[in-house]
């Protein structure tokens, strides 16, 4: 999370073509309001800083344990950092010599942040790229992702935010919504059981700011995971499609299933228990997305 | 001494090898050609002295003796007895690469070599090709059990993106004046039946050796003498070279080929042949003459009569080409024997002179009977000198060679005509006829009679020149004017898009038509210069001299025969002059690129013209350069730049440092004493012993290719190509005399990403961070990092890396390419000109790659370097910090341009024009930010490992190695990983 003046960042990502148009730089917020199961940023979830291990990019070299005050790391470990005992002090991270052991999350401010962006601001300009706030969810620190959209835009620079809508109006449309040019919104489950059962929180909030945002005029992209059997039946796509096209919009985006989040997990020692099954494991095929655009289409809405 | 097993052997061996060509008749042929017996020896010794053996052929008697004579003509010398049993037993392309080693040195004649192996091959040559055969069955299978995706779909898309198409109007492009869709989206290849089936021809042909050059050449020399002629009195060789060309253009067969719509073919094969420059490098194919048309690797055929031509001529040329000549007159140089050894660098002049572009325009408007005018005109000046005479007169001679030839080939067509039964073919023939009496005789009048003036002449540059990158220029900016002069004629619609498709199918016939050649690459070059085509640069696009917008229509009519046919050669590079070209232009480039997965290769024309500022051309000459061989930059038509003159292995300079000036690899206490490890006391004293070994390597290099040129001026002048650079006729000077208007030589040099990012590792954890002894990280890295994970982690993670974005990276860039330009513009050609500095290395990183040691970087022992000046895969996953760090380098440094590539993998979800605006973004802010030259290969490694398997789906997949293109499918194995491993960003 962090202060106004600074907040807990995942990552600054160069050179991304799927998060938007153009060219653009994405900064990844940590923290998230749900809890998806199938996050595939897991390493996203949490509002604090966490530590990871990568056995792929480890030499054994043992200098990590060496230097562990707190007896945190064995190779008998499930995943070789023992998080109960682990105090994060990080200095196992300062002596690795590779990129096996890792902070994740650091605390920035603007300052740190701009820079790094506007690096990359020529190839926005001939792209038609920008900024894209993603995460986690970029609206749990309103103040300063409010101040930073100020600064980008100042600097000239499209913005786009990804949100998960589970947030407070009023907040978002005095310190966020001005400075954003677009959104790009998740609608996942519409059932508000299920969405409570798979996100941690029921959806009717998320479902209401949706439609003031649409209200409002705001410039909207709802986006839907295709989750096998979870937001991808039949059932909750057309529940989906017909809230949107109630409310005109003739618009959205499917996301394909992304598995690989499950290694992720397995990095930062999150034990994962929604599942093992098969259709988790792989991609989301383009005969399945094609026929979860054909619903949309019954509606009017275009698939992008 | 005792007596030593293996001395026996060997000695037994040779003679045994003795005896058979002593005894056998049918060996017994081989020891003499038309003119007499063949005179020569060979030895072989260990670097101990226990073994030494030399076999003697002299007057017909072979014999052995244990002693090598001192007159020896070439000596193996090998590193121990270890190696001299691999040599036995391992097949011979195994010893080529023990030889790339160092563990076989060879000093001496190296074709008196290639003969000894030749007569080896015609005792043992079906054990040796029986063995090679079963190494590739070997390698084939476990291709496909290692890389073989097995999905059919691979292919099948990469080949889909030939059948969609972008368009656009011609609003933004002012001299696009003709064409309302630029993009000629509405043609594909299967409009033009007769591209189809002449690409058909080319891609399934294989090239053949043709004597025809080397013949004709080598009996006129028979007949009027090389040295001295008839009357005994020494040739003036400009002189002799005109008269021998003309002699050989004028004898040299007119061959016109099927579907055709150009007259005229380098060599007697009209689909493709392998020119033979015996008087160049020739003669080191001589070693494969029986196995060549068999080699996995590029095979080439080769008929019994070629073969029998060759075994006659090759003798003559012995010990006249431009190494041995060398060899001789500077009694064996210093510079000679480090290029030799593989490792440094390597001096193209032993090859040729060729990377150069000739000035077409002054044939295409004027003629050869204007140009002769003009050298009349200098021959009756009053006071002219006998050898400024005789140096136009050679030209004279030169074009006269070109219309003799121009008039046979007009014969031949007219001959074909009245054979023909096809109407539509024989009023084809009969307007090659006409235009071939016409030009390149007169100016050309129509776009068909400019394309056959141009082709005419470069069949006869190929017949005085090496094919070895010599270009062909600004070919839209000369074609353009006849173009409109056509299309002018034309009143309705319908006529002038009936003609602009015959000009793209005319286009498609010339670009065909310089596919007809291959250089002659012996298997070594396989390894060195891995399917690399002659590299017959085009340049199309940029600025005009006067400084207006040079798209024209041509550009866009070559952009798409470009797109069409995936030739691995010409090699198209398009110049991009920023806020005067258009966004419609280079979106059009990209989507070319995207279409062909390799080319064309891009330019800005800020950056080159900042870099040739320094020379003081004047800015309308500047405006005017194009790209020669693989990237450089000269001014057309104008220049002698030999731009590919030295290609040198900067970590080789890097090792000598580490080492206090011995190669290990070498094994050479080669390079000034620079200190040794211990003694370093800043990372300043030690990049100061990196300079001195740079200054030494460069200092040798530039010495042996300035005896080269000195060869090259008194044994093989070239008044064919001088009567079309703009200055020798004026000068009455030869150009390898100086004659042109500008003089240059190029170097590329190789490794400069690992180079860098190693100097950073030894600046930043031994000096700044001191987190380990220099003594330490040298241990480390002579011991391949074995016992070292740590350590080896560290460097390659810890340490930022050119192209991450990071400012340190930078400067240690700046400092080492700074470096580089400032040793070599303190050097001066033969010409009288300055050595420019570029960073792009043809598939050089590759082989230098191979014969280096590990680095502090953390590069392992043996593995490719990065290509060109790219930086590292590991440098950043953001492909935008490599475009901005390589755009701030700065173009002063970098005069003989560079090579920026990485592979760009197209997402399944994007569309066509999605990842062309993507590729457009990339290209135009790497401009704005003051980028020289980038090229991509738009193509994932799944395809390229695919592609390793089952070459058979992929035979035209081009590639781009580091400045030339290739087909994936013709390169060798460490290439193809290279290119695997090569940085890839998905787009």
């Amino acid at each position: 999370m962090g202060s106004d003046a600074n907040s807990l960042i995942l990552e600054i990502k160069g050179n991304s073509l799927d998060d938007g148009p153009g060219i653009r730089s994405i900064v990844f917020f940590k923290g998230c309001p749900l809890d998806c199961v199938w996050c595939h940023n897991p390493e996203s979830k949490s509002r604090n800083v966490e530590i990871s291990f990568d056995s792929l990019q480890c030499v054994d070299c043992g200098s990590c344990r060496d230097i562990c005050k707190f007896s945190a790391l064995a190779k008998s470990n499930p995943f070789y950092i023992d998080r109960q005992q682990c105090q994060l002090c990080f200095d196992c991270v300062e002596v690795c010599p590779g990129n096996a052991l890792t902070r994740v999350g650091q605390n920035m401010d603007i300052d740190t942040i701009l820079p790094r962006i506007l690096r990359d601001k020529p190839f926005f300009d001939n792209t038609g790229g920008g900024v894209t706030l993603s995460g986690g969810e970029p609206a749990l620190n309103m103040n300063f992702v409010g101040e930073l959209l100020k600064h980008l835009q100042a600097e000239q620079i499209h913005t786009l935010l990804e949100t998960c809508g589970h947030f407070d109006y009023a907040r978002f449309a005095e310190k966020v919504l001005p400075y954003t040019n677009t959104i790009y919104f998740d609608l996942k489950i519409m059932d508000s059981t299920a969405h409570k059962q798979y996100c941690g929180v029921g959806n009717r909030l998320i479902l209401k700011n949706f439609m003031r945002l649409v209200k409002d005029g705001a410039d909207i992209l709802p986006r839907t995971p295709l989750v096998p059997g979870i937001t991808d039946t039949d059932t909750n796509l057309k529940a989906i499609a017909e809230f949107l096209s109630g409310l005109g919009i003739t618009q959205c985006s499917l996301l394909p299933y992304n598995p690989l989040w499950r290694e992720k997990c397995k990095q930062i020692g999150v034990p994962y228990s929604f599942t093992d099954s098969q259709q988790h494991q792989s991609w989301t095929s383009a005969e399945k997305k094609q026929q979860c655009a054909g619903i949309f289409k019954k509606y009017g809405i275009k698939t992008i | 001494m005792g007596i030593d097993k293996y001395n026996l052997i060997t000695g037994s061996a040779l003679k045994l090898m003795a005896f058979c060509f002593n005894r056998l008749p049918g060996l017994r042929t081989h020891l003499k050609n038309s003119t007499g017996w063949i005179n020569f020896s060979v030895g072989i010794r260990t670097e101990d002295g226990g073994v030494e053996q030399a076999i003697i052929f002299h007057e017909g008697r072979v014999r052995v003796s244990r002693i090598i004579p001192t007159d020896v003509d070439v000596v193996m010398n090998v590193q121990d007895r270890k190696v001299l049993k691999e040599i036995a037993t391992v097949p011979p392309n195994e010893v080529l690469i023990m030889m790339l080693h160092n563990k076989v040195i060879l000093q001496g004649n190296i074709t008196y070599l290639q003969l000894f192996n030749y007569y080896i091959s015609l005792l043992v040559g079906g054990f040796q090709q029986r063995t090679l055969d079963k190494i590739h069955k070997q390698d084939m299978t476990a291709r496909k059990a290692e890389y073989s995706i097995n999905d059919q779909q691979l292919s099948i898309e990469l080949k889909k993106r030939h059948s969609e198409h972008l368009s656009a109007d011609s609003t933004e492009d002012e001299n696009v004046k003709y064409l309302s869709e630029p993009y000629l989206a509405a043609y594909s290849l299967n409009d033009f039946p007769r591209l189809e089936h002449l690409l058909e021809v080319h891609l399934n042909n294989r090239p053949e050796l043709c004597a025809e050059r080397p013949e004709l050449l080598t009996k006129w020399y028979r007949r009027h003498g090389f040295e001295k002629n008839k009357q005994g009195s020494p040739w003036q060789p400009v002189l002799r070279q005109g008269m021998a060309f003309e002699y050989l253009m004028t004898n040299k067969q007119p061959v016109i080929a099927g579907y055709q719509l150009l007259a005229g073919t380098t060599t007697r094969n009209e689909a493709c042949g392998v020119i033979v420059y015996p008087d160049a490098q020739g003669a080191m194919a001589w070693g494969e003459l029986c196995s060549i048309s068999k080699r996995h690797l590029n095979p080439y055929d080769i008929s019994d009569e070629t073969r029998t031509i060759l075994n006659d001529i090759f003798p003559f040329w012995a010990r006249r080409n431009f190494r041995e000549l060398t060899r001789t007159k500077f009694n064996n140089p210093l510079g000679l024997q480090i290029d030799e050894r593989f490792v440094a660098y390597f001096c193209w002049k032993s090859v040729g002179l060729s990377h150069t572009a000739p000035d077409f325009n002054s044939v295409l408007t004027r003629g050869t009977t204007g140009i002769k005018a003009d050298i009349q005109r200098q021959l009756e000046i009053d006071d002219i000198d006998s050898t400024s005479r005789d140096s136009l007169e050679g030209m004279l001679h030169g074009l006269t060679g070109l219309e003799a030839y121009s008039a046979n080939l007009a014969d031949e067509a007219r001959r074909l005509a009245g054979l023909e039964n096809n109407e539509e073919r024989r009023a084809e023939l009969l307007q090659m006829a006409d235009n071939c009496a016409n030009v390149p005789c007169m100016p050309a009048a129509t776009l068909n009679e400019a394309f056959q003036s141009i082709w005419a002449t470069w069949i006869g540059m190929h017949m005085e020149n090496t094919n070895t990158g010599l270009s062909i220029g600004r070919i839209d900016q000369w074609l353009q004017p006849y173009f409109i002069a056509d299309i002018e004629k034309l009143s309705t619609d319908a006529q002038r898009n009936a003609y602009i498709k015959q000009a793209i199918e005319l286009a498609g016939c010339f670009y065909l038509r310089l596919t007809d050649h291959m250089p002659l690459s012996p298997d070594i070059g396989n390894y060195l210069f891995g399917g690399s085509p002659a590299d017959q640069a085009i340049t199309i696009g940029g600025m005009t001299p006067e400084g207006n917008d040079g798209v024209n229509d041509m550009t866009y009519i070559f952009l798409k025969v470009t797109e069409m046919l995936s030739l691995h050669d010409p090699n198209v590079n398009a110049r991009i002059s920023p806020n005067i070209n258009s966004d419609t232009y280079i979106r059009r480039l990209c989507e070319v690129n995207y279409t062909t997965s390799a080319t064309p290769s891009m330019h800005n024309d800020d950056a080159v013209f900042a870099s040739l500022r320094q020379h003081g051309y004047p800015e309308e000459h500047i405006r005017d350069w194009c790209a020669i061989g693989c990237v450089e930059p000269t001014i057309s038509g104008r220049h002698c730049g030999h731009t590919g003159s030295i290609l040198m292995n900067m970590v080789a300079a890097l090792e000598m440092a580490l080492n206090n000036g011995h190669h290990p690899l070498m094994r050479w206490d080669l390079g000034p004493e620079t200190g040794t490890i211990e003694n370093f006391k800043s990372f300043n004293e030690f990049f100061d012993a990196y300079a001195s070994q740079q200054r030494f390597l460069i200092a040798n290099a530039v010495a042996l290719n300035n005896m080269y040129a000195e060869i090259h001026a008194s044994c093989r002048p070239t008044p064919f190509l001088s009567a079309m650079i703009d200055g020798c006729i004026t000068n009455a000077q030869d150009i390898t005399w100086g004659g042109a208007l500008y003089n240059t030589s190029g170097s590329s040099n190789i490794g400069l990403a690992d180079v860098i990012d190693s100097l950073l590792v030894i600046k930043t954890l031994v000096f700044d961070m001191q987190e380990i002894t220099f003594a330490e990280l040298k241990r480390a890295v002579d011991n391949d990092f074995k016992g070292e994970p740590r350590l080896h982690a560290l460097v390659q993670n810890k340490v930022p890396k050119f192209g991450s974005g990071d400012a340190d990276a930078l400067d240690m860039a700046h400092m080492v390419t700074s470096l580089i330009h400032g040793i070599y513009a303190g050097h001066t050609n033969y010409r009288g000109g300055p050595y420019t500095a570029g960073f792009w290395s043809m598939s050089q990183h590759v082989a230098y790659g191979n014969l280096s040691g590990t680095l502090p970087s953390g590069r392992l022992a043996g593995k490719a370097f990065t290509p060109g000046l790219t930086p590292d895969p590991s440098a950043s996953k953001n492909y935008l910090d490599f475009i901005t760090d390589v755009a701030k380098l700065k173009p002063e440094n970098m005069n003989n341009n560079i090579a920026f590539n990485v592979k760009l993998s197209p997402g399944g979800e994007d569309n066509r024009s999605q990842l062309v605006n993507t590729m457009t973004g990339y290209v135009k802010t790497y401009c704005e930010l003051g980028g020289m030259q980038m090229q991509f290969n738009v193509v994932d490694s799944r395809v390229l490992k695919d592609a390793m398997a089952n070459p058979e789906n992929y035979r035209n997949l081009i590639v781009r190695i580091s400045g030339y293109n290739a087909y994936f499918v013709s390169l060798n194995k460490q290439q193809q990983i290279e290119l695997i491993e090569r940085a890839e960003y998905g787009i």
